[in-house]
């Protein structure tokens, strides 16, 4: 169904104190799939999304990218290792504007010495963050405007294309359609099947149960720390999908080893 | 709402009900009303002409002068202070920084290069450079300990810079046994600072290139940018990759630094090192910096507004004395004056949101 594997964690755990949050999960993201994952809240799903993204590190288990083992230690190394992360409602920085948060961290600077001290060339960066957004998909306002301006819904889409236009080998996108209205989530949606179609590996953790069984390929489910499900989507409706989540279907079994 | 057309060259596809990049007139006269600068100039303009006609000694070039000078050494403090306040923090110690570099520097410059009446004129340059540098680095050290508690030890910036200023004022005490520490006071380029003589004194048109470079670092660089990303949402600029520990290192260094250079400037302005010469000063700081427009909140703030906000300040202080207002009365319009900026900012935001 895609291609090779090309990000994987194996049996890893995290603990707080003495509360586990994750518990040996394992799980595999291969090139051009958009994986699900999904649990309620205090599952492990935002550990397990810290612990992708180098935000955190974990207590054990392994870290693969491209089949070579890596550990994070912040999210700048696996930014720069090709992983990008969208988190929950807080991808921009408001008061800047739509181009400087596109740019954010990997900002173009102007030719000679002016350059090296960190002046920015900030028409072209308008001009490119505008680009950038349109080839994933996504048609926003003038890109010198602040992002405080726009809509909630214009919003996730700069915070979501900047995100895909970036990411070089994995995205995780963490509630992408939250507090959306159904046609903005849509379009969200039209931008994770772009991502897909670049070839990246889409980790997609939500709650609304609906988009997930809509785009994704394959889905994760977390209960207590634990991953309890691993399998493809056709293999899920609703209603076995909340009672998986829930525990009110005991998992007859666990894909992926 | 999809992208029609790929191919269109230097603006592709812009969405037809969005509005185009250039702005109507209408729009712009409207941009340019709420615009923050043009709201302090207008106030200064006003400030001028109202002074100028209870008092029309009031305008005239000393007094221009006069205000310039007390500027001059608050200006320092508020450009650093308009990088922390974006940057989301704030720096009480900038007062103090002025005392205590102020005193290191001019007991350094006493007691280790032997600096006294008999020098004078070109002789004094060496002694006052190597002053300056001193007197950054004191301020600087500050600076840097000022980030080691917010960034080390958590410790909130109001909570870690009120205890280096505390810590700062009193080292400046203990240091000149209270007493100031003078000595140069024949130095020829003391002579030039006295606003009476030279109305664009040499150590002012250091502080006007430094506060120019300031903000275009503000404005143009990364600098800039990543201190604004910091103040705006701290968590989206880490998710960036941007290391906001050490930008905030940077950040409260520059702060203290810029308070180090101020205290070379009260320093040359009373010919002394003088433990309580900074007192009070940061808060006209964090006046200045909320008049000319920042958000304690962060985020916001421009250095022009900050340079406008300063210069609005000492006009208000010097056109009240020059009135007859008993000097007392000063704080209390100083007061009116931020509390009257922030309700300003305050109803802009909202004005924005709608």
């Amino acid at each position: 169904m895609t291609g090779e594997v090309i990000y994987e964690v194996k049996n890893v755990s995290k603990r707080y104190g003495s509360v586990v949050a994750l518990d040996g999960a394992s799980l595999k993201l291969h090139a051009g799939e958009v994986l699900g994952l999904v649990g309620d809240n205090g599952a492990g799903k935002s550990t397990l999304v810290k612990v992708l993204s180098g935000a955190h590190q974990p207590n054990g288990g392994k870290i693969y990218l491209d089949g070579v083992e890596r550990t994070w230690g912040s999210p700048r190394e696996a930014l720069e290792a090709g992983v990008e992360t969208l988190y929950q409602d807080s991808g921009l920085a408001p008061h800047l504007t739509v181009s400087q948060n596109v740019f954010l961290g990997r900002e173009k600077t102007v030719k000679g010495i002016f350059g090296k001290m960190g002046f920015l060339a900030r028409k072209e960066m308008e001009h490119d963050a505008h680009e950038d957004l349109e080839r994933v998909g996504i048609a926003v306002p003038a890109s010198d405007r602040p992002v405080s301006q726009l809509s909630g819904g214009q919003r996730q889409a700069v915070a979501i294309g900047r995100a895909v236009a970036w990411a070089r080998r994995v995205i995780i996108l963490d509630e992408p359609t939250n507090h959306l209205g159904a046609r903005q989530a849509g379009e969200v949606l039209q931008v994770v099947r772009a991502a897909k179609a670049k070839g990246l590996g889409v980790i997609f953790i939500s709650h609304t149960l609906p988009h997930v069984l809509e785009v994704t390929d394959r889905v994760v489910v977390l209960r207590l720390g634990k991953i309890v499900m691993d399998a493809p989507t056709s293999e899920f409706d609703g209603d076995r999908l909340i009672g998986v989540l829930t525990g009110t279907i005991q998992t007859v079994r666990v894909e992926g080893d | 709402m999809t992208n029609s057309n790929q191919t269109t060259a230097r603006k592709p596809g812009i969405p037809a009900e969005q509005k185009p990049v250039p702005l109507a007139l209408t729009a712009r006269i409207s941009t340019l009303a709420s615009n923050q600068s043009t709201i302090l100039i207008g106030v200064m303009v006003l400030l001028i002409v109202v002074f100028s006609v209870l008092e029309p000694k009031f305008f005239s070039a000393p007094t221009a002068s006069n205000i310039l000078t007390d500027w001059g050494s608050v200006v320092l403090i508020a450009v650093g202070q308009t990088f922390v306040v974006i940057s989301g923090g704030i720096d009480l110690s900038v007062g103090a920084i002025i005392g205590l570099s102020g005193v290191v520097s001019a007991w350094t410059m006493a007691n280790v290069l032997k600096v006294d009446q008999t020098v004078s004129g070109a002789d004094a340059s060496g002694p006052l450079l190597i002053g300056t540098l001193v007197s950054v680095g004191v301020g600087l050290l500050v600076g840097l300990t000022n980030a080691f508690l917010i960034n080390k030890l958590r410790i909130v910036p109001f909570i870690a810079t009120l205890s280096t200023m505390g810590a700062a004022l009193g080292l400046s005490v203990i240091i000149s046994s209270g007493q100031p520490i003078g000595s140069a006071n024949n130095f020829s380029l003391i002579a030039a600072m006295d606003p009476k003589t030279n109305p664009l004194s040499w150590a002012l048109i250091v502080v006007i290139v430094v506060v120019t470079i300031a903000g275009l670092f503000l404005h143009k660089a990364r600098f800039g940018l990543y201190t604004y990303a910091i103040g705006s949402n701290t968590f989206a600029a880490r998710g960036a990759g941007i290391n906001v520990e050490r930008h905030l290192t940077l950040v409260y260094a520059l702060s203290g630094a810029l308070a180090g250079l101020a205290g070379m400037y009260v320093y040359l302005r009373l010919g002394a090192g003088s433990p309580s010469s900074g007192t009070g000063r940061e808060l006209d700081a964090i006046a200045a910096v909320v008049i000319g427009g920042a958000s304690l909140m962060g985020g916001i703030g421009r250095i022009w507004g900050t340079v406008l906000g300063a210069l609005i300040l000492f006009t208000v202080q010097s056109g009240l004395i020059m009135v007859g207002v008993a000097p007392d009365w000063k704080k209390v319009v100083v007061a009116i004056l931020i509390a009257a900026a922030v309700a300003a900012q305050t109803l802009q935001s909202k004005n924005g949101r709608k």
